[in-house]
Parts: structure tokens; sequence; C-alpha cells
């Protein structure tokens, strides 16, 4: 279940795919719950990454490497491959 | 009204108010914190739990004399980690043997609500009396972002005040605003169900109605921040720059140290001379001059070094750097299955293992916790740094290499990288046998950077002082008397052919554990100080300077120890200390903290098992070597 979603978005891609110096929407944070119960898409939620906000990747690691620093509102966060993944999100 | 909230009308003094600080992590609270109470602070642990609980107290300008605490910062009351659970309970008045609050000062970031805000929007459905301070409006003006308070007020239903904690009186504000508020009528929260209940999208919306209400600021702006991480954060220049502010660290350690230590060292031997000089000879003399001043000042004397060490981790966390790191080693620190949220224990591990055990709190994965538990104690902390200083001293030549590089420092870097280097194999290890494989996610925050601040840089110093400086007049003084005790009774038998410390209870139990110890080439005094050593590190120092003034017959103290070891231990013992001192687990407090945070014994055994096993093989291999290459 995506949380929410634009009703039409050609351009959906997940986060982790962005291009360094691109920006983007988000669109919507899938569900994942943690082996240890942690509610990871929550978090991702409470820390900026909510439907609707604009965000842009300042830095890639090592080609193919995590992690990575995004921008999201006025912060920035680091996120490895696999969280930035369960993010999705509109390309500007 | 009563003139006076704190007396009421028959004189009879009412309790305290008690406020508290709650805000996201990197909101400038604690500053604030440092602000509202100076010095005054009562720095704890929560019940229970090893979360640093920090409380002091402030006379507001009516005269209300106020006490606060600073709660742990959180993102979110829904509580993810166990910092943000205790944030939760306390203000919740969940958290037994905490008092209930009368207030709670929300601090937020002006120059980031869209962030912040968030939690407020969370706290206020509690119903608790509460005032907004919003903190660091100077830099947000410096961006040009303007903020309608008196809206904000409106849109919120809060008072909010605007706070500067980093300069002076930047906080008054925030106290009249909390003498409008007497006086406090104890209200009780509502359940937490009210935050849990609420999907964050909502409250994000409502974020962002009042947002466009009260600020002109747009969102995502690039920033100098954005700037420097270009380069911070490259993926060949940053890891050079943080090897580079390493080896840094390292040099000054050493070198900018001197002056003061000499100060320090001449000091305690004037005072040694003066009370050799008043007193009559006799047993009170040697406890006070053997005992006391030359086993405790051979500790204190390091305190300049502490002290440097601690400046550049409080600058480096101060301006924002540590998380950059953090970045940085997250890949190399993946390549043995740890995160780089472990870089942050792993480096206060630096400064002490236990702290660092601590903050293996904020890692969400409870195997990763436990591994960075169990390697960091092989970080080197500050209290091996007395018996590296000593050694490294005594035995290393001081001389120039490769132009610009001091010998000894570059010894101390090559003792940390070995601690490392062990720490990362040990992990690699653990985490196979473990045989874990899961995703762990990193989500941490790089904020924004900003000059570190003198007065928070000060209050951090001098908790440190105060922290060493009570190890030493606690634990490190009694372990002294008492070493001094065993190494003068017996006295020695008619006809003594060794110093008399050879033949009293210290002396025997050294000689038994030098069976053991020799093949490593420690002597019977090194084994002496090795076992008061076990309650701390530092303590092998003093200890080795109780044992040889003991030992030295008719020396006064002003022979300091370094000039001693010298000339008693060879250059393969020396080496095979610093290479014991490595590894071997000489902290009890280190390991009664491993058995609270991990709740049983197992690991704390394993650890020590482990460890000294390490620093025993270790040895070895050293004095080995070190004898092949002195004697071939």
């Amino acid at each position: 279940m995506i949380l929410s979603s634009t009703p039409v978005a050609p351009a959906l891609m997940t986060l982790d795919a962005l291009a360094e110096g691109r920006s983007g929407t988000v669109a919507g944070v899938a569900p994942m719950v943690l082996a240890d119960g942690v509610d990871l898409a929550r978090r991702l939620m409470e820390l900026g990454f909510i439907p609707g906000e604009r965000i842009r990747m300042l830095k890639r690691g090592m080609p193919g490497g995590d992690p990575l620093a995004i921008k999201v509102g006025n912060s920035t966060f680091a996120l490895r491959r696999f969280e930035a993944a369960l993010i999705s999100i509109q390309a500007v | 009204m009563a003139e006076d909230d704190n007396i009421g009308a028959e004189g009879q003094v009412q309790p305290m108010p008690r406020i508290a600080l709650l805000g996201n992590p990197n909101c400038g609270k604690t500053a604030l914190f440092n602000r509202l109470t100076g010095a005054r602070q009562k720095v704890a642990n929560y019940a229970g739990v090893t979360i640093e609980r920090k409380e002091g107290g402030f006379t507001s300008p009516a005269g209300r004399h106020f006490r606060v605490l600073d709660l742990p910062g959180a993102y979110s009351l829904s509580a993810t980690t166990p910092d943000e659970a205790i944030t939760r309970d306390v203000v919740a008045g969940l958290r037994a043997g905490e008092a209930a609050l009368d207030a709670i000062v929300c601090v937020v970031d002006a120059t980031n609500l869209r962030l912040n805000l968030r939690l407020v929007l969370e706290i206020k459905r509690l119903g608790l009396p509460m005032v907004l301070a919003l903190n660091m409006v100077d830099v947000a003006s410096k961006r040009g972002i303007v903020i309608d308070t008196d809206r904000l007020a409106k849109e919120l239903g809060i008072s909010v005040v605007e706070t500067v904690a980093v300069a002076g009186g930047g906080e008054k504000s925030l106290l009249h605003a909390l003498d409008r508020m007497a006086p406090f009528r104890k209200v009780v929260a509502q359940p937490l169900s009210a935050i849990d209940a609420v999907p964050v999208e909502e409250t994000q919306q409502e974020v962002r109605r009042i947002l466009a209400a009260v600020s002109n600021d747009s969102g995502d702006t690039g920033n100098l921040s954005e700037r420097i991480d270009r380069v911070v954060l490259h993926p060949l220049l940053g890891p050079v720059i943080l090897a580079l502010l390493m080896f840094l660290v390292f040099q000054a350690v050493f070198s900018w140290a001197n002056a003061p230590m000499d100060m320090i060292m001449a000091g305690v031997e004037g005072l040694g001379s003066l009370v050799a000089a008043v007193m009559p000879d006799g047993m009170l003399r040697s406890l006070l001059i053997q005992g006391i001043l030359g086993g405790v000042g051979a500790v204190l004397v390091f305190l300049p070094q502490i002290l440097i060490l601690f400046f550049f981790i409080l600058v480096l966390e101060d301006c924002g750097y540590l998380p950059r790191a953090a970045f940085l080693l997250d890949r190399m620190m993946g390549g043995v299955g740890l995160s780089g949220r472990a870089f942050i224990p792993l480096l206060s591990s630096f400064a002490c293992a236990i702290p660092g055990i601590m903050a293996a709190r904020t890692i969400q994965n409870s195997r990763d916790r436990l591994v960075t538990i169990m390697i960091a104690p092989l970080m080197t902390c500050s209290a091996r740094l007395p018996v590296y200083a000593l050694i490294i001293a005594a035995f290393i030549p001081e001389q120039q290499v490769a132009g610009f590089f001091n010998l000894q420092g570059l010894v101390l870097f090559v003792l940390y990288f070995a601690g490392i280097f062990a720490a990362m194999a040990v992990a690699y290890v653990m985490k196979r046998s473990m045989g874990a494989n899961s995703h762990q996610p990193l989500m941490l925050e790089l904020p924004t950077y900003h000059w570190p601040h003198l007065r928070n840089l000060a209050i951090g110093l001098w908790e440190r002082v105060k922290i060493f400086l009570s190890r030493v007049g606690t634990i490190i003084l009694t372990l002294m008397v008492l070493l001094w005790f065993l190494s003068s009774f017996p006295g020695a038998p008619e006809g003594a052919t060794q110093p008399p410390i050879y033949y009293s209870l210290a002396g025997m139990l050294g000689r038994a554990l030098a069976v053991i110890f020799a093949p490593i080439g420690f002597g019977w005094e090194i084994c002496i100080a090795l076992v008061p050593g076990m309650a701390a590190r530092e303590v092998a120092v003093g200890a080795l300077g109780t044992v040889y003034a003991l030992s030295q017959t008719g020396v006064e103290l002003e022979s300091s120890l370094q000039p001693i070891i010298a000339h008693s231990w060879s250059l393969a013992t020396a080496l095979s200390l610093l290479a014991w001192y490595v590894f071997a687990p000489q902290c009890l407090s280190t390991l009664s903290v491993v058995k609270r945070e991990t709740n049983s014994w197992r690991y704390p055994l394993l650890m020590a098992a482990y460890m000294f096993a390490l620093a025993y093989a270790a040895s070895f291999v050293t004095y080995r070597s070190a004898l092949y290459f002195a004697g071939g």
C-alpha cells in the first residue's frame, strides 16, 4: 500500500535512483516494519519524508555505494539505499 | 496574586515549579539549557537506565526559582529510540521517580520549522501548559527568513518567544514568558494515544498551513552547509580531511600539553618538598609523599592531555562535523557489518568507553548495538593516555620524522590505530558468528554547520574536569592509599638486599603474578601496578609512581617516574606494556556498564575474556619480536 499517491504520476521513481543534484517531490512511503518492530515507514515520515515535501539528492556515496545525503525541507539526512528505496518520488 | 509564588500566604515555601526543555535533536536545546542554568547543573542518569539526565535551576526576573530538565532530543513522541521513550514518558508523567512537569518549554530551530513544528503539534495534544522558544532567530533572520511570532502564537494557541541561546541575554524573553505563566496549576497530561492516533501526514498538513500563514520560508534553499558538504562529503577528499583532522588531534594532544603538564608536575614536586621540609621523617610523611602525592600527582598530570582530546571532540560535535564523519565511515563500517551510526558511540569511546557504550543506545538494531558495545572498549580511551604518554615519553625519542611528524605523536597514532583495527576485526568475527545479514537503516541527520560556541565548550570541558578530579579524589586516592599500605607492610627483614616493597604484601602479589607475566616481559613492579590498574587504567601510572617511589631507597619524589622507568625497563618491556594496554580490559566500570546495558553477565565476561586473550597474545608477539630485533 502506498500511503498517498498522485493520480497520474508518469515520472514516479524511488529515491535511491535519483541522480546527484536532482530534485523531486515525495509521492509516498512504502510500509516496512523491521524485524525488531520499528515502523520504518512511520519513522521516515517523522524525519520529514512526507508526501508533498520537496527533496534533493545532495551526495551519493561512491558509485553504487551507501550512504546517500538527502535534503528534505530544510534538513539533511543520511539514508542507506535500502531505506531510500521505500520512498517513491516524482522527479522534477 | 501573590508577589512571589514561591512563598505562600503563610510564608510556607511552595514546591519549585519544574519545567522541561523539549525539542528535536540539533535545535540548540542544550545551549539554551546551559544559558539558563550556567554551570550549575546536576548530571546523572535516569533511574535504571544509562541515559544522561541533566537538571539545573535558575531564578526568573520576578524572583521565582525554577527547576529545569533537559530532555533527550526527539523527532517524535511515538518514540523509536530509547532516548525518545524517556522523553515521552517524562512528558506524559509516566516515568517512575520523575515528578510531573509544571510546564514544557518546546525549543524549535527557527530555520527549520518545517521539521520542528510537527513535534510541537504532537506535544500540544497532551494538553500541558507550554511555551514555544523560537531559537536561533538570529540565524534565521540572517538567512532572510521572516517569522510572524504573534501570528504563530495565535495559530498554535500558546505563547511564543524568540531566543538566541548562544548570545548573552538571549534567554530573557523566555524567563519573562515563564513568569507570565505562573502560578502553575497541576494539569494531568492527556493519554499518549492522542499522539499516535494522528497520522504524520495530517500533522504535516497542519504544519504547512501554519508555515504559509506565518513565514516566508520556501523550504529547500541551498546554503553554506551544502557548499561545505560538497567538499567534506566528497568520496575522495572527505576521507582525507577526516584522516588529517584525526591526525591533528593526536599531534595536538602531545605537543600542546607540555607546558601545563610541566606546571602541574612542578606544583606537585614543590608540595612534596614542602611536606618533606616541615614534617619529621616517619610513616605519615611516607604516606603523604610516596602514597598520595606520588600516586595522585602522577595521574593529575594528564589532565591537560585529556582536556585537549575532549576539546576537539566537543568542537567537532558542536560544529556538526561528527555526523559527517559517520556518513563517510558508513561504508567502511558497513564492510564489517556495522552501521555508520556506530561511529558516534565509538568516537565517544576515545574519551571514555562508558559514555560510548551508553551512546550505543541510539542504534536501533539490537545485534548492531551489541557488537558496538563489545568493541567500544578497544577504542583508546583517555584513561589509557596517561599510560601511553608516560611510556612514550620515556622510551620514544622526541624527533621529527619526514620533516614534520613528531615521532612520539606518530607512535600514539599507531596505538590508536591498533585499537581501531582490532575493533573492526572483532566486529567482523562477531557479526559473522551471529549470522545476521539484514538491512539496517541509517537515518542520520546531518545538521547545519555552525561555529562552535565558546560558552558551551567551556561548560562541556568543565564537566570533564569535575569528573576527572572527582575520580582522582575518590577512586584513585583510595586505591593509592591502599596500595601504599600493601606496599609498606610488612617491612623488610633484617639484612634485606632488595628494596622494602619487595618484601611487602604487594611485593608478594607482584612476584606471584610475575610468573604469569614474565613471558611478556613484565617484572614484579609492573605486576603490582596492574592490580589496582584493574579498577581504572590510569591508576596503573599512579601505582607505578608509588611502587617506584617506595622501591628507591632514600630517593625523594623529585626524581619523577619517567626517568626511573626509562632506566629500569627494557624497550621490549615498554613496547609490550603498550601493546597490553591497547587490548586489556583494565576497567571495572566499563564491565559493570556492559552488564547493566546488556542485562546479563554473559557479555561482560565474554568481553573480559576476549580482551585479556588479545592483550596477552599481542604483548607476547610484541615482546618476543622486540627482543629478537634488539638481539639480532
